[in-house]
């Protein structure tokens, strides 16, 4: 509950997952290639997360593995994970995969994203305090959204030591001011 | 905490970091004579030109500004003591004890407003630069050696501001690791073993804590 | 329909620049409000056939029972996101008190929907009854002080007979240099009205 109000969990939760409908189900169009507004017992759907995971809480349908945990993935992952691609899968493929996990009949995904995660994490560390590194550089477009937020809570304490090491005018225009203020009336 | 820094990150913003470094007692020379100072933090004072007094960084910087005193630089910001505190750092992954708890804060106080009071000051400087890189160099491998069954993070002899740095993205991977190894998403059989005899989860995984053990060794 | 437009109106939030807010989207904001709406006769329309046919509607797990709840659950995701949308921004509204001061800039103001206005308004009415009955101006000193009175430049300007808090009058002309108490020059530096000298 106290993630109610998180916005990226309402997003994360919105990632489309293939479903098989264990019974049918009338009235709804959400199935936007079909013609009638009636879902068959047995028919594949894509459907957000957040419905999925309710209506297989009530028996109504069966989750499959959603492809960014697919086995190419996987295969990636053990040869060199700090290299692949995460956000492309996935842009939270670690909070996704913690939530798919229980409701899909899939006991490693738990497993995968440990491991990768571990290993990522260290390149995360050295390359987040060192001032080189910047938002355009490749190793920052493969993060997913968690890595980048740890990386970004680094950068920005190492970032405000600095500016306080080199001394200057401690007062400052408001965060939200910045970079939009007209310099002339 | 306050205004302008990120509160979601618990971070103190490195001037607050400042400004209680700003308490510590450092020595002064003054040039003038005045009687006791009776402040809420204690009484400084009598001043008598040329008496060595002990005031606290902040007053002496006042001092200082206005040209009353002159400070003089505490026993650790020698040439001689800092090269020997780097060679230390060098040759052990263990953090010094030899440099207080403020090291960092007080020193770049002094070299920006008594920099004629200290003698050899930049190199100085430039040693102080060089054991803060090799100490955080060694806080980075401390920290790459995480995994989920860590619960508390031990680092003795941490300096207030190394400990400012590290501590949102301490908390952050903690918590991540914390989310990613619990016996929910990855059941016992398929874990993996850290070359340690197979312990039942008997560890507490309440929440997990970080522990910086600062023994600090200050010279008076 | 089915939380789409819900989730869009947070991906806009999410995407904003740091700290920075967004225009509210009252548009799109009005568009899943109408869907709750049309969710909800779905909704309605299935159960009523349920019954017509009369069958239990807590048991009777048929195909429009499980249409009903699809409607059901899309609604309620609706009113999440609703929510939470209402309820970042207002979380931002709060901040800027802290950290622009009490009088809002124009271009911040015509970003704010007119109840954030409002809300933005009496939050600011409540702090000032609070800081004068405690007789303690909580808003200055977010940076630990130094001095007492520092160097500033005017950057716009901001006029002529503005009152300081020792009762001394000031002309702010632009480009004009000035010996300040802190505690003053504070809410215009956050402004972006003035800037701090060092030097």
């Amino acid at each position: 509950m106290t993630k109610y109000y998180d916005i990226d969990d309402i997003i994360t939760e919105e990632e489309t997952v293939s479903v098989i409908f264990q019974k049918a189900a009338s009235g709804v169009g959400i199935d936007p290639s079909a013609e009638i507004d009636f879902i068959e017992a047995g028919s594949k759907v894509e459907l957000p997360f957040w419905l999925a995971h309710e209506l297989q809480l009530r028996q109504a349908v069966s989750v499959n593995v959603p492809p960014c945990f697919n086995q190419k993935t996987r295969l990636e992952i053990q040869a060199d994970s700090a290299s692949v691609d995460l956000r492309s899968r996935c842009p939270f493929f670690y909070e996704f995969g913690c939530k798919i996990a229980p409701i899909v009949a899939d006991r490693t995904i738990g497993f995968l994203l440990f491991s990768a995660f571990k290993s990522r994490y260290k390149e995360v560390l050295t390359k987040a305090h060192t001032a080189t590194f910047t938002a355009g550089s490749k190793f920052w477009t493969i993060l997913t959204k968690e890595e980048i937020n740890l990386y970004e809570t680094a950068q920005s304490a190492m970032a405000s030591f600095k500016k306080w090491r080199m001394g200057g005018a401690r007062f400052q225009v408001a965060s939200i001011l910045r970079r939009k203020r007209k310099s002339t009336e | 905490m306050a205004g302008q820094s990120d509160s979601e990150l618990s971070l103190f913003s490195a001037e607050e970091l400042e400004f209680t470094a700003e308490d510590e007692i450092v020595e002064i020379v003054p040039n003038l004579k005045m009687p006791p100072l009776n402040l809420i933090s204690g009484d400084f004072g009598p001043f008598t030109p040329q008496i060595v007094t002990k005031v606290p960084l902040w007053l002496a910087v006042a001092l200082k500004k206005r040209g009353k005193c002159s400070i003089c630089p505490p026993q650790w910001m020698s040439l001689e003591k800092l090269t020997q505190v780097l060679e230390a750092e060098r040759d052990s992954q263990e953090m010094s004890e030899q440099l207080p708890f403020h090291y960092v804060e007080i020193s770049r106080l002094l070299f920006e407003h008594a920099r004629d009071n200290i003698p050899d000051v930049y190199m100085v400087r430039s040693l102080i630069e060089d054991i803060r890189d090799v100490r955080f160099h060694k806080v980075e491998t401390d920290l790459e050696a995480f995994s989920g069954r860590t619960i508390a993070v031990k680092i003795k002899n941490l300096s207030a501001m190394e400990v400012n740095i590290v501590r949102p993205f301490i908390g952050r991977a903690l918590q991540a690791f914390y989310k990613h190894d619990s016996p929910e998403l990855i059941p016992d059989p398929e874990r993996v073993s850290d070359n340690r005899p197979q312990v039942v989860n008997n560890a507490p995984r309440a929440t997990s804590k970080i522990t910086f053990q600062v023994t600090c060794h200050i010279e008076s | 329909m089915y939380g789409r437009k819900g989730c869009q109106l947070l991906k806009e939030l999410s995407s904003a620049e740091k700290g920075h807010l967004p225009q509210f989207n009252s548009d799109l904001f009005e568009q899943v409000f109408a869907e709750c709406s049309q969710h909800h006769l779905e909704l309605q329309s299935l159960i009523r056939k349920m019954q017509e046919e009369g069958l239990d509607v807590q048991t009777a797990k048929n195909a429009d029972h499980h249409g009903a709840l699809i409607h059901h659950l899309a609604l309620v995701r609706n009113k999440r996101c609703l929510m939470a949308y209402v309820y970042n921004r207002a979380d931002n509204v709060r901040s800027l008190l802290w950290k622009i001061g009490h009088v809002l800039p124009k271009e911040i103001e015509e970003k704010l929907s007119h109840s954030e206005e409002v809300y933005f308004k009496k939050h600011s009415a409540r702090l000032k009854s609070y800081m004068s009955s405690l007789q303690v101006d909580l808003t200055v000193d977010m940076v630990p002080p130094k001095d007492p009175y520092i160097k500033i430049r005017v950057l716009d300007d901001i006029g002529e007979g503005i009152v300081l808090s020792d009762d001394k009058t000031a002309n702010f002309a632009r480009h004009s240099i000035h010996f300040l108490k802190r505690t003053d020059a504070e809410q215009f530096i956050s402004r972006g009205l003035m800037e701090e000298l060092t030097g």
